[in-house]
């Protein structure tokens, strides 16, 4: 189970001398400080805060589910045909 | 100390709290990306190891960070999120080499509880979208199109409140994630949701899996072709699928960090709490699991982060300990261990404790801390500016000029040293003893003053004085050929390299001399105007040998000129402007940028660019080193030039990354330095200084040095003791061999100078210690160290017992001659008026030091104050006690002696969770608390009602963004006080993420000043991923957030000097402070750290 580590560029610490671990890495690299205006993102890459709390969604898309029910409703005439519709089909899946 | 303070970093923050690998600066490159809590790293992999490319800050405290790859991308993007809800998408531009921002944002709501266990941030393998979970039953969705491009962000309801981990799980033809978490019984499951980004809504998804591992805390999802998850608790591994269901039972380890290997998921290494590094296997067959194994690799620091880079090598971030990077061996060593270290990264977090010593006496502060955790415990010392060490001196009056000198020209070594005084040459040399003797060189004038020596070609040696140059045979020692001045001039200064001289007489006469074979050549001679102050041909062309430039600098117009060799025509002429004139120049190179210093008379320092093709020079620069004039010379340390500036604050001038930087020498006043490089001080330096000549060598050249002194136990509070050349700590001791765990705590004594234990107490079982103090008592000379404790029983919310422990050092060994137990735990102690002052639990306590008729002395109570939640931190001046609370922010009591009582004077009433405090001044009291600000308050002594001056206002607020754990007056730098900064007082503090820092208190038209620059470094200096540092720097907490006020961000103010010139340029215009000016005084500010 050990070995056979895996490889993506053999040549990668090929040439690496260890330090003496007493001795720790003294390696600084640059610090950034970008004066570039590529620091903002697009504006249409900007994400704000949720306008509606998820309760108030919730609320909201209950309603729109009952308004598209009664919707429903006024536009077909037979409803209790319709309720019974899907029992039937999950009567059939069992 | 006042109102208007300057906070600045001297040692960046060190501890790992994560790391990723992937393409991010190209699809050919991989780099390994670290965060460092506020700071991201980014290095390359290469053949020569793991090279930084930069370091990045980022205002916010990260809280995730990953790395992916959208569809269509060839390279990663990186995906941070931070602790203020802000979030963004970084991608590399390799044409600019710039870290552009693809995507950001604030993913905050406004009402929620934010989780206990952390933030958690997931990007989703295939793509889909990126899950936070921020807030209790809460899952946010920030959903992908097709094309990459981030959209409108939504939150699901997650019905498990107490989550554990979340993370995404692979192959699955939905978004799916993975939910680990506790119910209100304590158990843990797991159960998976499938993310319906149409309906903003979760799915059940395909499977879950009840009752586990009671401490799981950890989820790993597997690649394909396994897919599934593993499950990571205290004592099993668990793999689960669909399909699947395998489990181990593991050694009881909290698993603290993982790393995947192999990229089809069959190996994982794990880090545990103790530092073990297993490597978990998923054993498989024809797509399908049939076991997990696991097997101990051997030892690292308790990790906090792993990557696996590439052929066996690992990075192990570690947030307790140094982290590291190592090896994965095929066979065992000695130990039985497949782990070697190749790398170590120093980390000082957590800064658990900390004191300020001069342990030299020479009035330079060292920090030493109580750092890192577990057995990862240590303590360092950590000093600022560069150390000599000191390997002979010689008493020495009245040396004008010292020259090193090899007996051949290919000779690797020194041989002589050339020291000059006002009227007389001495020679020095090593002798066969390896002892440095006086010798002669017959063919060098003696009883003159040198006003320059070089070696020279043809294993020659050149002398200048005031009347003649001579050339010398360095093997037979006696003189070639002879140059006189002209009659009538005397020589003032002279400069020479192998095979050039130059000089120049009263009457403004430079002359240029070639050396030959036996030969001096005067080549070319020309008049200028003025007299001439200082020059310099040191070679830094192509040729070593040779000099095309010459540099001199001149009386009365005060300029410094280059002129072409060898026809001495003038190409550049610069005034230098005032009324000082340059002392010293030189030509030289760093990193491939030659550079022309000046120094002038009154210890400043200018720095150009030197084009060397036509002498032009650019990019002034002028920094104060000093009072007094500057001499400067070039030397090799660890094959890199150097510039030593001798001067009453002596420096050596250096450069990384292509800036030239300058750190202190720790030596009070150098007048004159040459290498010298001997076979029995190899690397060395010849210093003059104070009437005295040392041979020593030199530290490493860098701005901080830092000492690690490893325990293996846990060292919580340190302080030291003058008298006795010791220090005392308060440490506790993991017994890991044992079935339970248990920790031991102890009261240890260590030398000053070489950190050994010398004395233990060992206290008692649950006994722990909280503090430690050195002070005396009244009517009593000796001094003690005085030890709080708290028995810190299991069953106990607080702990009701504790004990005051009077020690004396004798003999080097610890003895207790008196204590007193306490009803709690002795948070704080300080020496108060001759007496011992006592925080315990809530009460402040003053005890007094009486005898005993035996001549022995006991701790008696005197009186006490209630009224705090928890007294953690006190700190006292006069009769005054600043208290900083739990959670009652900072009060104010005062001791009324007459009536032997401790009574309130003040309070801050904001509730503030304390975790330091300091006394600025008088009036002004600092205090850091839990949500990583600082703030100042101010007594109101002229108050009209009693009301308003039992009040304490909060004068100043600031988002250090890091957690303090103790402030300590001192300063890192040896305080000059005839300079500017040495006026200006301060206070180090020590974090959890390893930072050193700086408040320097300023006068207000200072404050005013910066404040400005500031504001318009803001505009010029951009946040990375569209951060704000006006945002970042505001007090924040639960109740309020608010701008920053009297305290500036000396971080942003000192990037000035890392700006190009148009920029700088840019802000001189918005501030109408002239370049020069607005970087001397920026550069004097860095001279505080």
């Amino acid at each position: 189970m050990l070995g056979s580590w895996p490889s993506l560029d053999p040549h990668n610490f090929s040439q690496f001398k260890p330090n003496d671990p007493s001795n720790p890495s003294k390696m600084t690299p640059v610090t950034y400080n970008p004066t570039h205006d590529r620091t903002l993102s697009p504006p249409d890459q900007v994400i704000v805060p949720e306008a509606k709390n998820i309760l108030l969604r919730h609320f909201y898309q209950q309603a729109e589910e009952k308004m598209s029910a009664k919707r429903a409703f006024s536009d077909n005439p037979m409803p209790e045909r319709a309720s019974k519709l899907p029992r039937a089909s999950a009567s059939d899946n069992v | 100390m006042s109102v208007w303070n300057y906070v600045v970093t001297a040692h960046k923050p060190t501890n790992v709290t994560h790391s990723c690998v992937g393409n991010f600066t190209s699809p050919q490159e991989l780099n390994l990306i670290i965060a460092k809590c506020t700071r991201i790293e980014i290095h390359l992999l290469s053949p020569q190891g793991l090279q930084p490319m930069l370091d990045v800050p980022i205002y916010g405290r990260i809280a995730t960070l990953e790395l992916f790859r959208p569809h269509g991308e060839t390279q990663d993007l990186l995906f941070i999120a931070t602790e203020r809800y802000k979030f963004c998408v970084l991608q590399w531009d390799a044409e600019t080499g710039e870290v552009i921002t693809r995507a950001m944002g604030d993913v905050s709501d406004r009402i929620g509880r934010p989780t206990d266990n952390g933030q958690i941030g997931i990007v989703d393998p295939d793509c889909r979208l990126i899950g936070l979970h921020l807030y209790d039953g809460l899952f946010k969705v920030i959903p992908f199109d097709n094309k990459g491009q981030l959209k409108e962000a939504f939150n699901i309801r997650l019905e498990e409140l107490q989550v554990l981990d979340i993370k995404f799980l692979y192959g699955c033809p939905k978004p799916t994630i993975v939910v680990l978490y506790q119910d209100n019984k304590d158990a843990r499951h797991m159960k998976t949701y499938e993310v319906n980004l149409k309906d903003k809504d979760f799915v059940e998804g395909p499977w879950s899996q009840n009752n586990l591992d009671n401490g799981a805390d950890l989820l790993i999802p597997v690649p394909p072709p396994l897919c599934g998850v593993l499950i990571i608790g205290e004592e099993t591994i668990v793999y689960s699928s669909a399909s699947s269901f395998k489990a181990i039972p593991i050694r009881p380890s909290i698993t603290r960090a993982y790393g995947r290997v192999d990229a089809d998921g069959s190996r994982y290494l794990l880090g545990d709490h103790n530092g073990l590094l297993h490597l978990l296997v998923i054993t498989h067959e024809k797509e399908k699991v049939s076991g997990l194994k696991i097997e101990l690799l051997g030892e690292t620091s308790i990790a906090s982060s792993i990557s696996y880079l590439d052929n066996a090598v690992v990075f192990v971030g570690s947030s307790y300990g140094d982290s590291q990077l190592i090896k994965l061996n095929l066979q065992p060593d000695a130990k039985g261990s497949y782990v070697e270290v190749l790398e170590r990264y120093v980390n000082l977090g957590p800064i658990v404790d900390f004191c300020v010593v001069d342990l030299e006496r020479q009035g330079q502060g060292l920090v030493v801390t109580c750092s890192g955790a577990y057995k990862d415990g240590s303590l360092r010392i950590v000093r600022n500016g560069i150390g000599i060490n000191e390997q002979a001196s010689v008493e020495l009056q009245g040396i004008k000029g010292m020259w090193s000198l090899r007996s051949a020209t290919d000779d690797p070594y020194d041989t002589f040293l050339v020291v000059s005084f006002i009227n007389e040459t001495r020679i020095l040399a090593m002798n066969i003893e390896d002892e440095l003797e006086e010798t002669e060189i017959e063919g060098f004038c003696s009883n003159v003053q040198t006003l320059f020596c070089h070696d020279a070609a043809y294993d020659q040696l050149v002398q200048v004085t005031s009347s003649t140059v001579r050339l010398v045979s360095a093997t037979s020692r006696e003189l070639r050929n002879e140059w006189f001045a002209p009659e009538g001039y005397s020589i003032n200064v002279a400069t020479a390299n192998v095979t050039q001289v130059l000089l120049a007489t009263g009457g403004g006469h430079l002359i240029y001399l070639e050396i030959g074979d036996g030969v001096l050549r005067e080549v070319k001679h020309t008049q200028l105007e003025y007299d001439i102050s200082c020059l310099d041909i040191n070679p830094i062309g192509d040729n070593k040998n040779c000099s095309q430039l010459a540099a001199v600098g001149m009386w009365t117009d005060i300029s410094v000129r280059i002129f072409s060799l060898p026809d001495l025509n003038l190409i550049t002429k610069e005034h230098l402007g005032g009324e000082i004139i340059p002392r010293s120049v030189l030509l030289c190179s760093f990193e491939g940028i030659s550079y022309l210093l000046c120094a002038l008379g009154d210890g400043h320092l200018l720095n150009f660019v030197l084009t060397t093709s036509n002498g032009a020079l650019s990019d002034r620069k002028k920094v104060s080193l000093g009072t007094q004039p500057i001499t400067l010379r070039t030397f090799s340390s660890k094959n890199a030039t150097h510039v030593f500036a001798a001067s009453d604050r002596p420096t050596v001038i250096y450069s990384s990354n292509k800036k030239l930087l300058y750190s202190n020498v720790n030596l009070k006043e150098v007048s004159y330095m040459c290498p010298f490089n001997t076979a029995a001080f190899p690397d060395s330096l010849a210093i003059a200084k104070e009437g005295e000549l040392t041979i020593g060598t030199i530290d490493d050249i860098q701005k901080l040095h830092i000492r690690s002194i490893p325990l293996g136990e846990h060292a919580r509070r340190i302080c030291h003791q003058e008298q006795t050349r010791t220090f005392a700590i308060c440490s506790l001791k993991y017994n890991l061999s044992a079935a339970d765990d248990s920790e031991m705590h102890f009261v240890r004594l260590l030398d000053d100078q070489t950190f050994d234990f010398i004395s233990t107490y060992p206290l008692d079982q649950f006994e722990c210690g909280c503090s430690v103090l050195s002070c005396s008592f009244s009517d009593d000379n000796n001094v003690y160290y005085c030890v709080g404790t708290a028995y810190v029983m299991p069953e106990e919310n607080e702990p009701t017992k504790g004990r005051v422990l009077i020690f004396i050092v004798e003999d080097g060994k610890l003895q207790l001659i008196a204590e007193k137990e306490t009803k709690g735990a002795v948070y704080s102690l300080n020496a108060f008026n001759g007496k011992l002052l006592a925080a315990i639990n809530q009460k402040i306590q003053l005890y007094k030091w009486m005898p005993r008729d035996d001549g022995s002395h006991e701790l008696q109570s005197e009186c006490g104050h209630h009224g705090h939640i928890l007294a953690l931190y006190v700190q006292t001046r006069g009769d005054f006690v600043v208290v900083g609370d739990l959670m009652k922010s900072i009060s104010l009591l005062i001791y009324k002696h007459e009536e032997g009582a401790i009574e309130e004077r003040a309070r801050d009433y904001n509730a503030n969770w304390m975790s330091a405090v300091e006394i600025l001044d008088d009036d002004i009291y600092l205090g850091a608390e839990n949500n990583f600000n600082l703030f100042t308050v101010r007594k109101n002594s002229e108050g009209a009602t009693d009301e308003e001056r039992g009040r304490l206002e909060v004068v100043g607020e600031y988002h250090l963004g890091e957690f303090v754990n103790r402030f300590r007056h001192g300063s890192l730098v040896m305080r000059l006080p005839d300079s500017d900064v040495g006026q200006i007082p301060t206070v180090i503090f020590g974090t959890v993420n390893g930072v050193i820092g700086v408040i320097a208190s300023l006068p207000h038209e200072q404050y005013v000043f910066l404040e400005k620059l500031q504001m318009n470094m803001r505009k010029v200096i951009k946040g990375v991923g569209g951060l704000s540092h006006e945002q970042w720097r505001s007090f924040y907490n639960e109740k309020k957030t608010v701008e920053a006020k009297s305290f500036l961000d000396g971080d942003l103010i000192e990037s000035f000097l890392d700006l190009n010139r148009n920029r700088m340029e840019e802000i001189s215009k918005a501030m109408n402070v002239a370049v020069d000016e607005l970087m001397k005084r920026v550069e004097e500010l860095t001279r505080l750290h």
